[in-house]
């Protein structure tokens, strides 16, 4: 693809000068700062480390929902933080509301129904498939009389979750996406804006601003106590459960879009939509599957967040922020590479809590705290200016 | 040769006699305009009057908002920061001593003596212009506080206008987004505490000038007088043709720096205007005036009335004020069975409106799943709704309906009708006059068909015959016209 | 000192040279036509000259002045316009709109004065709509009257190459490069277009590069022909001799082995007829 303008040479050197001087910045600062206070110990560099491990890995599984969809059909999914923010609230009300009455469970049954239809979809050939289809009843009926069972436990909360939030996914890229594939960018941005404050609103709809405390009872949150240094840290199963779940989702995620049809499929639409489309590639199909996935991600990753943070509103789910700093992480690693999007959201989950350690109140010092989120967007701002196509990048240009 | 003048395509007439014509019908239309307003502002309510100023204010931003989105095609998201940065500016300059004394006292404020001596007032009395310090010349004070506050958000259009130049699309919209948040965040930080006052900001502003139809109106029909001007004028068809084609453009001369930057300014200057309006109708500065959902109104205000006509901007603009001022019915509390009759008459609206759709653009079948599926819906929820059982007891608070609603009708005009209600369709007293034919008569539709096929009328002659000679007796094949 | 002069000029896309090492000039008054194969690099030539690339190595000259590292509006001003070969009309603008904002660039009234509308402003588009008549006229009537007003989607695709064609003409350059100008014209459209080039020159004074396929349109009113490729030169003169020359046609036809009619020994698998 031919770009506009002169191609330097890259300097490979010189990311990993970068990298190793601001670990060597960082290290530095972390001795500066133990020096002058006790208690900057180790402790409180741990609790640090593991939140920022928590935060890295729940970005990541919001980023990678929006760089999936930016690599097939280049458009910002400006409604991605909202599907996140409906995983936490799915998630919430089954483990809150269950048992419902036969009416709600009637409708959430066919919801999740639908999910468990689009989710053995991914792996089958045809959609017409028995299996497909036997797996759909069964799960429908089972469904049916579990919601009223009784209440239900966090990780089945969870699952449900992703199943319903993958669905609410597919429809909003058939409803609304769909009918635009054609349009003019900017209708197309300003549709995903619309979709974005509608589910906001009904977020907001739902929840009327009061406090609501997301606690199931789950053993997760026992805590767990981690020696360092001659002190103890208090944590709890969470710091090992949200990296390890999103490591498994990912990895679920790479062989899916390595080993399978439908995962070559979306690659090879990710590259060249038309000619995959000519070669025999259903690029709806490929299209609905990677706003499931997505959403599925994104919805376990509201699931955690609720667990991690303990509530639903404090830092709130509802609202811009995790969606915009996930979509910063998307944007920094890459956008259009699923590697990517991890890597930035690392850098990101780090950045925001690791640094903010870095920088705390001391003395007359107040601390980084109330630049946080300023520093999310001007981060991105100065990526995309900078070098938009990321760490892992790819160059988009325009054919004369 | 040509015989006639090429007849103008713009707004604006070149003929002299139809600018004189234009003038006239204008000045009349706004004296019009002028008594319709007189008379609402003696005779309506204050609700009325309140919700007219709305429109004014926020149709300045719109207005403004529209030269980047809809004629230099870039889309913009963060025209909120530049109104609270005006809103700010204004407020600030604005404010009595009395409120400015409350601040002080209040303790918990953050602005030191240096920011609170911001004043108009004072500017006023180093400049040794103290007469214009009066309580009787405060419109004065107002209005050049409103357009200081337009020029530094200007400025700040400057910065944000920069992007623009490397680039497109998505991307673009994501950072002047990142913009207008960034703004608004750190406006409660440290850094901006001492001239924002923080998360306290000023009360007592003064609102009569803001919630005046006057006032307000005034600015609005200097906005539109400068946007359509530009618009319609040498720059503004520049502009458009970066929306067009920007390497096109580019390839034809247009510098494409200068003309983004330009829009963005002009635009943040007409929005920093707006900000201080707003500040004045709210009687008041707060953070929560600026967020983002002020741009997503402005955003369904241009979508729905037409990016491409002011005139339908500032339709889709008086709907979105509408909505906002009389929408208080939405968001009351109502028990689950009006509720669920109320979704039930949606869904039949919807399925009346897919079907219309269906009928007047001749898609078959028309009774599609998107026809049938709402119908349904509608049914079972009035029959459900009628039986009133045990579960539907309760009632539910509207909390946000206005927003949702709004973001509705966004989704259904950019699936149905992206080009908006009016279109691309600007009002020009030439367009209701029909001065620009578009249409060719029966004698140049004629011409035509012999230009490109001289065989279907071999007799008569054309000024291109001689010109090109083409010889007749090649054989003619279907041309173009 | 010739009106263009390029020289040396090159440039490479990843491993791809798409033009390498190309010299030529263009006096004034001249009608120079580019040929080659497809791929020959001859877009990417005068993507070059126009400052939508710059070149690796080399040097584009205009009027003395050096083009290269020019933004292609700065070029525009310098006096050097073009069309493009698929066509890059302002679709929703109508016919008038698109050749009058090809003048925008000469404009020299201010900001101001065009919001108040001053009679210098008006003057200036008075003198700009006639301008914009004139050189539409050169494809006669057929884009004056009603199809002045109508947005450029509606035309035909002729004759959207047309007002290309005079967008470019009232940009107020002395040089245009034109890429493909009869490209989806039948021949009779051709045969119109050929005439109206010429007459560009010879009444309008313009000096043209043209890149073609058509040979005919090419043979008619080429001064010179330059044929491109794989990014070089390998032949210029003029049109006769350049089409005799066997490394043209090895370059569009290959090799004289390859070209070989079957003859009756392939018809017969082997054995003689």
């Amino acid at each position: 693809m031919a770009s506009l303008g002169s191609t330097r040479r890259s300097r490979r050197w010189l990311p990993y000068v970068v990298v190793g001087g601001l670990l060597l910045l960082i290290v530095l600062r972390m001795f500066y700062l133990m020096s002058l206070e006790g208690r900057f110990n180790g402790a409180f560099f741990l609790r640090a480390l593991i939140d920022s491990v928590k935060l890295g890995s729940l970005y990541a599984l919001i980023a990678l929902g929006y760089t999936m969809v930016y690599g097939i059909i280049r458009l910002i999914n400006f409604a991605h933080g909202e599907v996140f923010m409906v995983g936490a609230f799915v998630t919430y009300f089954l483990f809150t509301v269950t048992p419902y009455g036969w009416v709600s469970a009637l409708f959430l049954a066919m919801v999740l129904a639908f999910g468990v239809n689009r989710l053995v979809a991914l792996f089958r050939a045809s959609p017409r498939d028995p299996l497909t289809w036997a797996a759909t009843a069964v799960s429908f009926v089972a469904l049916f009389f579990l919601l009223q069972a009784g209440t239900w436990p966090f990780w089945a909360a969870l699952i449900g979750s992703m199943l319903a939030t993958g669905v609410l996914g597919v429809a909003i890229e058939r409803i609304t996406y769909q009918p635009l594939r054609t349009a003019p960018r900017n209708s197309l941005l300003i549709t995903a804006i619309a979709v974005s404050a509608l589910l906001q609103n009904l977020g907001l709809l739902t929840l009327t601003n009061r406090q609501t405390p997301f606690r199931p009872p789950t053993a997760l949150l026992d805590p767990i106590q981690l020696p360092i240094d001659g002190l103890v840290v208090q944590t709890n199963g969470l710091f090992f459960a949200i990296p390890l779940l999103t490591v498994v989702l990912v990895l679920v995620l790479h062989n899916f879009v390595r080993r399978t049809r439908l995962g070559r499929a979306m690659r090879a639409a990710a590259q060249d939509a038309e000619t995959a489309q000519m070669m025999g590639v259903s690029v709806n199909k490929v299209i609905s599957t990677t706003f499931f996935i997505g959403s599925v991600l994104a919805a376990a990753g509201g699931a955690l967040w609720g667990l991690n943070f303990g509530s639903l509103n404090q830092p709130a789910v509802l609202g811009i922020l995790p969606g915009i700093k996930a979509f910063a992480a998307a944007v920094i690693g890459g956008i259009g590479s699923l590697p990517g999007a991890v890597i930035g959201a690392v850098i990101i989950g780090f950045s925001e809590s690791f640094l903010t350690a870095l920088f705390p109140r001391t003395g007359d010092f107040q601390g980084i705290t109330e630049y946080k989120d300023t520093f999310a967007f001007i981060l991105l701002i100065v990526v995309l200016l900078i070098k938009p196509s990321g760490i892992v990048g790819e160059d988009l240009s325009e054919k004369v | 040769m040509v015989t006639r003048s090429a007849t103008p395509t713009t707004v604006d007439a070149v003929n002299p006699q139809r600018r004189l014509r234009n003038l006239m019908l204008s000045l009349g239309a706004a004296a019009l305009g002028v008594l319709v307003l007189y008379l609402l502002d003696g005779l309506g309510s204050s609700k009325l009057t309140q919700a007219l100023a709305l429109f004014a204010i926020w149709g300045i931003a719109t207005v403004s908002l529209n030269l980047i989105n809809g004629t230099l095609g870039i889309l913009s998201l963060g025209h909120h920061g530049f109104m609270l940065i005006g809103g700010y500016t204004t407020g600030l300059l604005t404010l009595s001593e009395a409120s400015r004394q409350n601040i002080v006292n209040s303790g918990r404020s953050t602005m030191t003596d240096g920011t609170l001596a911001l004043s108009v007032t004072n500017l006023f009395n180093t400049l040794g212009l103290t007469g214009l310090t009066t309580p009787e010349t405060e419109w004065v004070r107002f209005v050049v506080a409103v357009l200081i506050g337009g020029l530094v958000a200007a400025v700040v259009g400057l910065i944000v206008g920069f992007p623009s130049l490397r680039l497109r699309g998505d991307y673009l919209a994501i950072v002047t987004f990142g913009f207008g948040e960034v703004i608004r965040l750190s406006a409660s930080t440290r850094i901006f505490s001492p001239i924002t006052n923080g998360a306290l900001g000023f009360a007592g502003v003064n609102g009569s000038f803001g919630k005046s139809v006057w006032w307000t109106f005034g600015f609005l029909a200097l906005t539109v007088f400068v946007i359509s001007k530009i618009k319609y004028s040498s720059y503004g068809r520049a502009m458009q043709a970066i929306r067009e084609d920007e390497v096109a453009a580019e390839a034809m001369g247009v510098n494409l720096a200068y003309h983004k930057v330009l829009g963005f300014v002009i635009s943040a200057l007409f929005a920093g205007i707006a900000g201080g309006l707003w500040v004045s109708w709210l009687a008041g500065v707060r953070l929560e005036y600026f967020l983002f959902q002020l741009t997503f109104f402005f955003l369904v205000a241009i979508s729905a009335g037409g990016t491409g006509s002011i005139t339908g901007v500032l339709l889709g603009t008086a709907l979105v004020v509408f909505v906002r001022q009389y929408g208080d019915p939405l968001e009351e509390t109502y028990s689950l069975q009006t509720w669920l009759y109320l979704a039930a008459a949606v869904m039949a609206l919807a399925s009346v409106g897919a079907f219309a759709l269906r009928h007047f653009r001749r898609i078959r079948p028309r009774f599609h799943l998107s026809v049938l599926v709402p119908a349904v819906l509608a049914v079972v929820g009035v029959i459900v709704a009628s039986l009133d059982p045990a579960f539907l007891d309760g009632t539910f608070r509207g909390f946000g309906m206005r927003a949702i609603f709004l973001s509705v009708l966004l989704i259904v005009i950019m699936v149905f009708r992206p080009e908006g209600i009016v279109g691309r369709t600007e009002f020009s007293w030439g367009r209701l006059f029909g001065d620009d034919r578009s249409q060719p008569t029966e004698e140049e539709r004629r011409q035509d068909a012999w230009l490109s096929n001289p065989a279907l009328n071999p007799g008569a002659a054309g000024p291109l015959t001689s010109a090109t000679g083409t010889d007749p007796s090649t054989p003619s094949r279907e041309g173009s016209a | 000192m010739a009106l263009l002069e390029v020289k040396n000029l090159s440039k490479s896309f990843g491993g791809l040279m798409a033009t390498r090492d190309v010299t030529f000039e263009v006096g004034e008054g001249e009608i120079v036509s580019i040929i080659g194969p497809n791929g020959a690099g001859k877009s990417t030539l005068f993507n070059l000259i126009t400052g939508v690339y710059r070149p690796d190595v080399g040097e584009v000259t205009f009027e003395g002045k050096s083009l290269v590292g020019l933004k292609p509006n700065q070029i525009v001003d310098r006096g050097v316009a073009r069309t493009f070969q698929n066509l890059r009309l302002f679709t929703n603008m109508t016919v008038l709109e698109n050749v009058l904002v090809s003048q925008h660039h000469r404009q020299r009234t201010t900001l101001l004065s065009s919001i108040l509308r001053l009679p210098g402003y008006r003057r200036q588009e008075r003198a700009a709509r006639e301008l914009a008549a004139e050189k539409l006229e050169f494809f006669g009537p057929r884009l004056l009257s009603f199809r002045l007003n109508q947005p450029v989607l509606v035309l035909s695709y002729a004759n959207r190459r047309r007002t290309e064609m005079a967008r470019a003409m009232a940009t107020g350059a002395k040089l245009l490069l034109l890429d493909e100008p009869s490209a989806g014209m039948n021949p009779k459209e051709t045969v119109e277009i050929t005439q109206i080039i010429r007459r560009m020159r010879d009444e309008g004074g313009y000096t043209i590069v043209l890149v073609e396929h058509k040979m005919n349109l090419v043979g008619e009113i080429s001064d010179r022909v330059i044929v491109l490729d794989y990014g070089v030169k390998i032949a210029e003169g003029a049109y006769r001799q350049v089409v005799d020359d066997p490394k043209v046609i090895e370059a569009y036809l290959g090799k004289r082995d390859d070209r070989d009619a079957p003859d009756a020994r392939d018809l017969t698998n082997g054995s003689a007829p």
